[in-house]
């Protein structure tokens, strides 16, 4: 089973400076952030596969405050790909894309999201089937 | 993350086709009859009886007797449970996303 979440966001930028703030550790200090208290994360993260990093934040009596992960994809500048794991992993994909006119399109999939990691389920358009839900719940 | 009190688990009980399945055909109307729902399906009545038990067991689907018919209707709800699993990340990176927007912008000034 896998639940799959996909964003897109449209800055104005270069892909040049997109692509190092996702990659540098200094710039990803600056805005991966914990949602709850909204204080940066350390991380010693490097664009290079293989590479094992963390991002730290401070532990909650329910979770340590760690994210594990280890670069799988680095395609300069337009494709990144690493786990990212605290609790279960999940596989995170940003895709870089150049729209012209000083616009960059960031793509973001998250795949893997589950709570049941035991199972073996068929592979599924689970985003596109939780949008149809929304008719359910109307 | 909201708390399950059902005792299957509803990621484990949407994890096959068979189910969603039989979660869309229940979303479409008010109550079926099973003998309606096993002609959607190819396999026997005791094969589509299986998956109806998962799926009351995670809280998912309510059933009564008529006559001598089982009637099964859609209990959506626990599907939230799916939802907010999803909305926790998507609310981590939609934030963070902006957060990277506003950085960008810092440095083209």
């Amino acid at each position: 089973m896998n639940l799959t979440l996909s964003l897109d966001f449209q800055y104005t930028t270069t892909i040049e400076k997109l692509w190092s703030a996702l990659t540098d550790s200094s710039k990803l200090a600056k805005w991966v952030a914990n949602i709850q208290t909204g204080q940066p994360m350390e991380n010693n993260f490097k664009p290079v596969v293989g590479h094992h990093f963390q991002f730290r934040t401070q532990p909650t009596e329910y979770w340590n405050g760690i994210i594990e992960g280890e670069v799988l994809i680095v395609e300069e500048p337009h494709r990144l790909s690493y786990t990212w794991a605290s609790g279960e992993k999940h596989t995170i994909t940003w895709t870089l894309q150049d729209l012209g006119d000083g616009k960059v399109n960031l793509h973001l999939e998250q795949t893997g999201i589950s709570n049941a990691q035991a199972l073996n389920g068929a592979k599924y358009g689970w985003s596109k089937w939780c949008g149809d839900l929304e008719k359910v719940f109307a | 993350m909201s708390e399950n009190k059902q005792i299957r688990d509803v990621f484990d009980a949407i994890a096959d086709p068979t189910r969603r399945r039989l979660i869309q055909l229940l979303s479409e109307k008010a109550e079926i009859p099973l003998h309606e729902l096993t002609v959607q399906f190819p396999m026997g009545r005791t094969a589509v009886s299986k998956h109806l038990t998962i799926l009351k067991e995670a809280g998912l689907v309510l059933d009564r007797k008529v006559g001598r018919e089982t009637r099964f209707r859609l209990n959506a709800s626990p599907l939230r449970e799916i939802q907010d699993w999803v909305a926790f990340y998507s609310k981590f990176w939609s934030k963070n996303m902006l957060r990277l927007g506003q950085l960008l912008e810092e440095e083209e000034e």
